[in-house]
């Protein structure tokens, strides 16, 4: 059964509505500071239920601005924090208690405009599935955006190329060759829905949504229409906050990001042009000394001397060590992320901007 | 749901009392956010099956003078209930807490929830236990709410304090009187895309529903309004038909929003616009060839070997490095570029 169980991989995500607004709650709560938890429910042919979350214990730092940093920093780290892996069996074993899918599959973190490729969730992503079990799953939320209308929510996996290159801990050139490993390889998003439970529904059909159907009588006046009681409240769904004009402030966050992106790109691909002028200043002189040794040895051949021994040089010279490729590629996840973010705000602003267009120049 | 219901309070009701331990029952209002009660509909569907209602903890927020009160959490507490006795796990509900209270320190406890609408004399004992002294709420009165959770009928909220009563000194621990108080769903901005989402799936038959996209919501946001506007216009045509009876309220608040739409001059429209889609584009423009100059630069720090043998190793590898800077420094110049022409413009 377990073998059986292996064998599929997880295809898709399934989120219980009060996941959701657990997170949300979270996420809000904790913003800017990077807000994460754990999430329990059961796997189901494939299909990971997610069923139930708790948020992780915070550490009491005040929040001055010197300090934000840390805090949040320790906030990301906490999944993997051992205090929180016994904070979290003790809440799953109370759990059991009440009936609830008492199994781990996975921990969520907030972000703030798909800002979330770094080493922080790669490390935490691969302690779940390496430490707890495989088939764990990180849900992403993304607060910002999700201000702006309508909820982001994703879930990703490392794949198995990478957790085996993680596992190792060698990023060099050579590696990444032979694995061929690229860096849209990383990680693995996994389709999601939201589920309901029957009640919710029922709930959810209680709560006014559309404009009563039948006949209304006709408001005596102004102030009367104003003060209707029938006159619904905006619907929950489909959320006209979307409609909203003011997209520029994300555009200009998510160029900044990029910007930052590239900067660091830039810094990485500095570090491995020094790496490479200093392994050919290094072989360069291992060059000159292999031939220095073989011009001595043939001298001493000449005169009839035993030859010194070639490969000392192994010894006396040392090779820089390559530094580790795994920064360049996350940042170049992130990169994409960011590329394809910008793709999505552009479709709708511009959407939006014909619209106002032809709504102000009727006729064109 | 009660929200429409009118609470009056009178009196205080007179109780036999401990002196100096009369705890307030000032009239409050509770704020009930949307997850604390998904969590008591999730808890009321993995109750066990012989028992018919499940009871709770509720966590969160008073104000200072101790009237308004907001949940913001709950947790479920196991409790197993006969004809004649009650009994509740003390331990859990104290250990949930503590674990609770790690993880949120700003929240307190604020009472109880049971997933039915039956008040009984097992209710008062809980709600005595829950705003009792020491572990309790006290001096604030614990709230009570109840959510009825029977199939086939509407879920119905209600939210109570008690007072203390009793007819004799033996039964006071397990009689209260329980005292209907407002209540209010509430949910924040920052939980409406969530919720938004939520009930897109009411209407579906599996109850589920995927992430949409941002482009995906805006359609529908504007196929809603579209279809709000064709009503409207309709029933205008109506009345010009002289099908329809007018309403002069009616045509007063159409002229208002009629009026909202602002004069511009077309020429300062259109330059405006052009400008405005113009940064846009070109924003994501660029933000696509970084993208492709991101590519290229791995490839290239990574494919560049495979051209030669292993003596060419350092050569080539350097070189593609190199390239992949300067074409990474080109993007970045572009990049800064097409930003400060949008803040210029914008």
């Amino acid at each position: 059964m377990a073998d059986l169980l292996k064998e599929s991989p997880l295809r898709a995500i399934q989120v219980e509505a009060l996941v959701v607004m657990k997170i949300i709650k979270h996420s809000s709560q904790a913003f800017p500071t990077t807000a994460t938890g754990s999430l329990v429910g059961m796997d189901v042919n494939g299909t990971l239920q997610v069923t139930n979350s708790f948020p992780f214990p915070t550490v009491d730092i005040p929040t001055t601005d010197g300090h934000q940093d840390s805090a949040s920093n320790l906030a990301a780290a906490a999944p993997r924090a051992k205090a929180n892996a016994a904070y979290q069996n003790e809440m799953i074993k109370f759990l059991r208690e009440v009936n609830v899918d008492a199994n781990n599959v996975g921990w969520y973190t907030s972000t703030s405009m798909g800002n979330f490729v770094n080493a922080n969730t790669i490390e935490n992503q691969f302690f779940y599935q390496k430490e707890m079990n495989e088939r764990t799953v990180a849900l992403v939320h993304d607060v910002s955006r999700s201000s702006q209308g309508s909820l982001s929510l994703r879930a990703f996996r490392l794949s198995p190329s990478f957790m085996v290159a993680y596992k190792e801990g060698k990023f060099t050139t050579e590696n990444l060759q032979k694995s061929g490993l690229r860096y849209q390889d990383i990680l693995v998003e996994l389709p999601l829905t939201i589920h309901n439970s029957h009640l919710l529904t029922s709930l959810l059909h209680q709560l006014p949504s559309d404009a009563p159907k039948e006949e209304l009588p006709f408001p005596p006046n102004l102030v009367a229409l104003q003060q209707d009681p029938n006159t619904p409240q905006p619907p929950l769904y489909p959320n006209f906050d979307s409609l909203d004009l003011s997209i520029d402030p994300f555009l200009e966050k998510t160029c900044d990001l990029l910007l930052e992106s590239i900067e660091n790109h830039h810094t990485e691909l500095n570090n491995h042009q020094y790496y490479q002028r200093s392994l050919g200043r290094e072989q360069a002189k291992i060059t000159a000394w292999q031939q220095k040794r073989k011009a001595e040895n043939a001298a001493r051949a000449a005169a009839k001397q035993p030859p010194l021994p070639e490969d000392e040089w192994q010894r006396l010279f040392k090779l820089p060590q390559e530094p580790s490729r795994l920064e360049v590629l996350l940042n170049s996840r992130q990169v994409e992320q960011y590329a394809r973010q910008v793709d999505g705000f552009t479709a709708s602003v511009s959407t939006k901007m014909f619209a106002v267009k032809s709504n102000l120049l009727p006729g064109e | 749901m009660s929200e429409r219901d009118s609470f009056l309070h009178l009196a205080r009701p007179l109780g036999p009392a401990p002196i100096g331990a009369q705890p307030s029952t000032a009239p409050l209002s509770v704020v009930i956010q949307p997850q604390a009660i998904f969590s008591i509909l999730d808890h009321s569907l993995r109750r066990p099956q012989d028992q018919d209602r499940v009871i709770g903890t509720l966590l969160g927020s008073r104000s200072e003078d101790g009237t308004e009160i907001e949940i913001r959490n709950c947790y479920a507490v196991p409790h197993t209930e006969t004809a004649e006795q009650v009994e509740v796990d003390m331990d859990y509900q104290k250990q949930m807490l503590a674990l609770h209270l790690r993880a949120n320190p700003r929240e307190v406890l604020v009472g109880w929830y049971a997933t039915s609408s039956e008040l009984n004399t097992f209710s008062a004992l809980i709600q005595n236990f829950y705003g009792q002294q020491g572990d309790g709420t006290w001096p604030h009165p614990a709230v009570h709410l109840t959510v009825s959770t029977v199939p086939g009928q509407e879920i119905e909220a209600r939210t109570y304090i008690s007072a203390p009563i009793g007819v004799t000194a033996e039964r006071a621990a397990d009689s209260c009187l329980f005292i209907p108080v407002p209540y209010e769903i509430k949910y924040g901005e920052a939980e409406k895309s969530g919720l938004e989402l939520i009930s897109s799936a009411k209407d579906r038959e599996d109850r589920t529903q995927g992430i949409i996209t941002d482009i995906e919501s805006l359609e529908r946001a504007v196929q809603h309004v579209l279809d709000m506007l064709e009503r409207v216009s309709n029933y205008v045509n109506n009345v010009l038909d002289e099908e329809a009876s007018p309403s002069s309220a009616l045509g007063q608040f159409l002229m208002n929003a009629l009026s909202l739409a602002p004069k511009v001059d077309p020429a300062d429209i259109e330059r405006d616009f052009n400008a405005h889609i113009q940064d846009v584009l070109v924003v994501s423009y660029l933000a696509n060839t970084i993208r492709t100059q991101i590519d290229l630069s791995n490839r290239l720090a990574t494919a560049a070997l495979t051209l030669g043998t292993g003596d060419a190793l350092t050569g080539t590898g350097e070189g593609g490095g190199r390239e992949g800077g300067e074409r990474q420094k080109g993007g970045e110049r572009r990049g800064g570029k097409g930003r400060q022409q949008r803040t210029v413009e914008a």
